[in-house]
């Protein structure tokens, strides 16, 4: 029978429960709490049963008493647990988000949205566990484990300060220092930038946990982004002598090599290619591109993306972009956005750095860094964060919403916006005494110049270009996500700089923009005059500092993590593509037709590239 | 089956497939009047007319080299027809092949002697090519054989007045309100055109009638007429309004036709020259345009915090209102100033204005460029940001009116047969001291030009 199923179907979902009684239920239909608790019970033997590891008996116990009642707390647990621990995610997720919804007392809600926002953690979906972390914490206020929960949500979603603010609850709510949370609590300040306070955080959290292996790598991450390399490397060494086969510690160990241009050592520790994994093959690719052998590089890249592809199915995937591109595109007119009010100067000036990932955007805010007055503010606090905030001020869509402005008491809008993106710069530490520049290099800059315009009309943008060619090919080595995966094969790249360019052209033809492109190739070339000229475009006058171009001066924290790659200006990635496009005529044959004709607008074609 | 028609296949006879194809190039439907010619032109690639006018239409969809091919083969199958080489003589003149120009339109002249279009054709050719004597003489022969021809009358006021013989030019000027496209330009009114008369006060109507460079360059005439009829009215358009209001005498100002009731007699703006006798030795003096203290001090202030320090400032337009008859002559593309982009010691401000403005989002030069005209409102803002440049380089439009006019220094740069404002054979201009004139050496060439004035600059 095709169509309708029968009630006696079971549910799609794999739970094993029938579809009527799982996720095509009618809740109005479930039992009373009073009287699904006449099973209380049974539902006892089937937790017994499952905790004395009699799984399939305790499986079908529980399926018989949710077939009855299929609200039953004890019994959705004992079968939430075993399609878990089956790996069965459809049903696991359909079993927990039950269980986190089902009423009752508060301890026990709690208990159930902080299981269920664990499980998704555990499987990095940290964006869904944010609604069921919250759910614990309000559940439960005093509940250290929901507040530590919901620290590492916000952490790994981007809002490290909210994350932070809920590994101190935890710690208070603890009365004690506990290791696990210490730990997070430096990663979470690693992230912000606050490495001092990381590394003695970590320290501690070590002396507690000796062996917290990934806190131990995470130290070695702060010391090395402080830059004391020799350090980090005789701690990741030493971690690799307590965990030979940890293959994070081991992919860390390769990363420093690279940074280090230890490239053979980066090989010989990785191993046979045949073991690796797409993170340790791009690596790999990495190492053989430091060495010039071109072929054994785009080999081991290729590999790389082929297993992602078929395993993960990644491939560039820019549906969401495009519809929001062009609506933006048809908002952001000269005409539409002249009469729309803007925020005051702020108490600082924002620098945004504009950049395709890998054209050199970070080494621009690492040379700035080392000028008085300037501090990297590197992604801390993306402008696109506030496309909600406005949204939710003005009622309405973004960007449509920002006509609201126009009317009434809402041309104060801006001024408030503009106060969102600052508090959490000054709660990091950035917006500091003596700081007059911060830089922004958020990626999603690219795609809000025209919300930048109104919350900052007179920033200057400075656009770091490089051959796109280049970016391609550098972009194709990195195990780093890019919007819409862009970075699952050159096509995908090509495609997504084309639509990222076309957008930054669209805002410069229609707002007065204070913006200027400075070439990656320039920037490495001859740092001094090409910083100097953004210092003169920003107007700031200013003696660059001796050693300057060497970047290892002192630059205060926060330190974003790019400062871990850190080196002394070399020209060594500019023009990469051309031997390659030599050594292998077809590498770029696919991505040509996109790229070229940026290649010509960008100017690269007059430099003989 | 042969000798049966195909089914579904409409044969159309020739002559009428020929009126039809011309008359959907005349109604500008060129998409079906491409796909017909294409069609008929496969069924008879041979046949003149049709080649001719399939080239027409090419033309007029912007294929220019697939145009000139279909016409010189057209003309070469039938080289007694005089239209051909007129209609080609036009495309040779838009391609600038002015050489082949004149020889195709000498040829239809040989051809049709009595042909009033044909030596205007050849007159236009003429007055591209600089030839302006020739230019008159042609002209007037086309006005020989139609005394009504407005458009030979026109064109032999423009190489006239180019030539620097004002006085004898205005006359021919006056054919102007008789071109097709000056419909509408006039109000419909029984009153008299003003012939300098002295006039009750409130009772002329002045009509801004051109174009905003004509208007801004003629407006320097407005005090002369008020002495004659004190308080005028002007009409104008509302982009003009807040400059022209800045002429002393005037009565009142109006955007509409409805408000200029009970005027006794009227005189098109661009009419005053005539009337006033201007020649190049008496031309009014220019500075009577002058920005907002205000908005000079807000532009000032803005630009100090926007443009780096020590470096000239630049202010640039390239491109003119797409519609204008002369644009393809006269707009340039933003990546053409490339010789100014590359110099160190310049900051570019673009004050330009309309759709070309989006050309700024592609430019990646060495210069900084700051792209201002997103923030002009109009005329006023442009006039206040112009005194807090060092230069302004220009393309011939209204902006170099408005510099002129507030004695802004700039750099205008010229088609190799530009508008007759100009002049020949000079680099300054008695209508504008400000104002410095860069000329195309050879038409359409303007690599040069670019090049002298970003030297100069």
């Amino acid at each position: 029978m095709n169509g309708l199923g029968t009630k006696d179907e079971l549910c799609p979902c794999g739970s094993g429960l029938r579809q009527v009684r799982c996720c095509a239920a009618d809740k109005a239909q479930w039992p009373s709490e009073e009287t699904a608790a006449l099973l209380d019970e049974k539902a006892g033997e089937a937790t017994k049963l499952f905790n004395e590891k009699q799984y399939g008996e305790a499986e079908a116990l529980a399926l018989k008493i949710l077939d009855v009642a299929p609200n039953h707390r004890a019994a959705l647990r004992v079968l939430f647990e075993i399609r878990h621990a089956q790996k069965r995610i459809k049903a696991a997720d359909a079993l927990g988000v039950r269980l986190a919804g089902l009423p009752g007392p508060q301890a026990l809600r709690a208990l159930a949205n902080g299981q269920y926002a664990q499980y998704l953690v555990a499987q990095g979906r940290h964006v869904e566990a944010l609604p069921f972390a919250t759910a614990a914490v309000k559940a439960a206020p005093k509940s250290a484990q929901a507040h530590h929960v919901l620290g590492v949500v916000f952490t790994e979603t981007g809002a490290v300060l909210a994350g932070e603010r809920h590994y101190r609850q935890a710690l208070a709510l603890l009365g004690a220092e506990d290791g696990m949370v210490l730990g997070n609590l430096a990663w979470n300040l690693k992230l912000q930038g606050r490495l001092s306070e990381a590394e003695a955080l970590y320290t501690k959290a070590l002396a507690l946990r000796p062996d917290n292996m990934r806190g131990t790598g995470g130290l070695a991450q702060v010391i090395f982004t402080k830059g004391d390399r020799p350090r980090a490397d005789a701690l990741l060494d030493e971690a690799l002598g307590r965990w030979p086969n940890d293959r994070m510690l081991r992919l860390l160990k390769v990363m420093a090599d690279l940074a280090c241009q230890r490239s053979q050592a980066a090989l010989e520790r990785l191993g046979p290619p045949e073991t690796q994994m797409p993170p340790e093959l791009l690596a790999r690719g990495r190492a053989f591109m430091q060495l010039g052998q071109m072929q054994e590089a785009i080999g081991a890249i290729a590999t790389a993306r082929a297993m992602q592809r078929e395993r993960t199915g990644l491939l560039y995937q820019p549906e969401a972009l495009l519809p929001q591109a062009e609506r933006d595109k048809a908002y952001f007119t000269g005409d539409r956005i002249r009469p729309l009010p803007r925020a005051e100067a702020g108490a600082f000036t924002p620098v945004f750095l504009l950049g395709f990932p890998r054209a050199g955007s970070s080494l621009l805010e690492q040379l700035l860094a080392q000028i008085s007055g300037f501090a990297p503010g590197d992604e801390a606090g993306p402008v696109a964060e506030l496309t909600k905030a406005a949204a939710g001020m003005l009622g309405g869509e973004y960007p449509e919403c920002l006509d609201e402005m126009l009317v009434g008491n809402e041309a104060g809008v801006p001024g408030r916006l503009r106060e969102m993106y600052e508090a959490p710069l000054r709660a990091m530490g950035l917006a500091r005494l003596g700081v007059r520049f911060i830089t922004d290099r958020a990626g999603s800059n690219a795609w809000h110049l025209g919300l930048i315009k109104l919350l900052y009309p007179e920033a200057p943008i400075i656009h770091v270009l490089r051959h796109p060619y280049d970016l391609v090919l550098s972009n194709i080595a990195q195990d780093r996500k890019l919007e819409a995966n862009a970075q699952a094969g050159l096509p995908g790249l090509a495609r997504y700089f084309a639509l990222q360019a076309e957008m930054i052209r669209h805002y410069r033809g229609q707002l007065s923009l204070r913006y200027l492109p400075v070439r990656y190739e320039d920037l490495v070339a001859d740092p001094d005059a090409a910083v100097r000229r953004v210092l003169g475009f920003i107007g700031v006058e200013v003696e660059l500092p001796p050693g300057f171009a060497a970047n290892s001066l002192p630059v205060a924290e926060p330190l974003p993590a790019h400062f871990a790659g850190r080196t002394a200006v070399h020209g060594r990635a500019a023009w990469r593509f051309k031997p390659y496009r030599a050594a292998l005529p077809n590498l770029f044959a696919e991505v040509a037709p996109v790229l070229d004709p940026w290649v010509s607008e960008l100017g690269y074609e007059e430099q003989g590239a | 089956m042969s000798g049966t028609a195909q089914p579904g296949k409409v044969v159309m006879p020739l002559a009428e497939a020929l009126e039809k194809l011309a008359k959907l190039e005349q109604a500008s439907k060129l998409e079906e009047a491409d796909d017909l010619a294409t069609r008929m032109l496969a069924a008879m690639p041979e046949h003149p007319h049709i080649l001719q006018l399939a080239g027409i239409v090419s033309y007029r969809s912007g294929r220019v080299a697939e145009a000139i091919e279909r016409m010189e083969k057209s003309q070469a199958l039938s080289p007694d027809v005089a239209l051909y080489p007129r209609n080609i003589c036009e495309v040779y003149r838009g391609a600038g092949r002015l050489d082949d120009a004149l020889r195709a339109g000498k040829l239809a002249v040989e051809l049709a002697p009595e042909d009033s279009r044909s030596y205007f054709n050849l007159a236009l050719i003429h007055y591209e090519r600089l030839e302006l004597d020739d230019a008159v003489r042609v002209a007037e022969q086309a006005v020989a054989y139609d005394p009504e021809f407005a458009e030979a009358h026109f064109e032999k006021a423009e190489a006239l007045l180019l030539a620097g013989r004002l006085k004898e030019g205005w006359e021919s000027y006056e054919w102007r309100f008789k071109l097709k496209q000056a419909e509408g330009m006039l109000p419909k009114t029984e009153k008299p055109q003003w012939e300098g008369q002295a006039m009750e006060p409130g009772k002329l109507l002045i009509i801004g009638d051109q174009g905003f460079g004509d208007c801004i360059q003629f407006a320097r005439f407005i005090p002369w007429a008020a002495q004659l009829a004190p308080q005028p009215v002007v009409a104008c358009s509302a982009e003009l309004l807040p400059l022209l209001r800045q002429l002393p005498g005037i009565g009142k100002i109006v955007t509409r036709w409805d408000d200029a009731a009970g005027f006794e007699a009227f005189i098109p703006l661009s009419g005053l020259p005539r009337l006033a006798g201007a020649t190049t030795e008496n031309i009014p003096a220019s500075g009577y345009l002058e920005p907002k203290p205000d908005l000079v001090a807000h532009w000032g202030a803005k630009l100090e915090r926007l443009m780096p320090k020590g470096k000239k400032r630049i202010a640039l337009v390239w491109a003119g209102r797409p519609t204008h008859k002369n644009d393809k002559k006269r707009s340039l593309k933003l990546s053409q100033f490339a010789p100014i982009f590359v110099r160190d010691d310049v900051a570019v401000i673009t004050v330009q204005k309309g759709d070309q403005i989006a050309q700024a989002g592609g430019y990646y030069g060495h210069a900084p460029l700051v792209n201002l005209g997103p923030e002009i409102e109009d005329f006023l803002d442009t006039m206040a940001i112009l005194k807090h440049v060092d230069r302004l380089v220009t393309i011939d439009t209204s902006v170099a009116h408005v510099a002129g006019a507030s004695n802004v220094p700039t750099f205008v740069l010229l088609p190799y047969a530009p508008d007759w404002r100009w002049l020949l054979n000079r680099n300054d201009t008695p209508w504008y001291p400000s104002l410095r004139l860069y000329r195309q050496n050879a038409p359409y060439q303007w690599e040069d030009v670019i090049r002298r004035a970003a030297a100069d600059l």
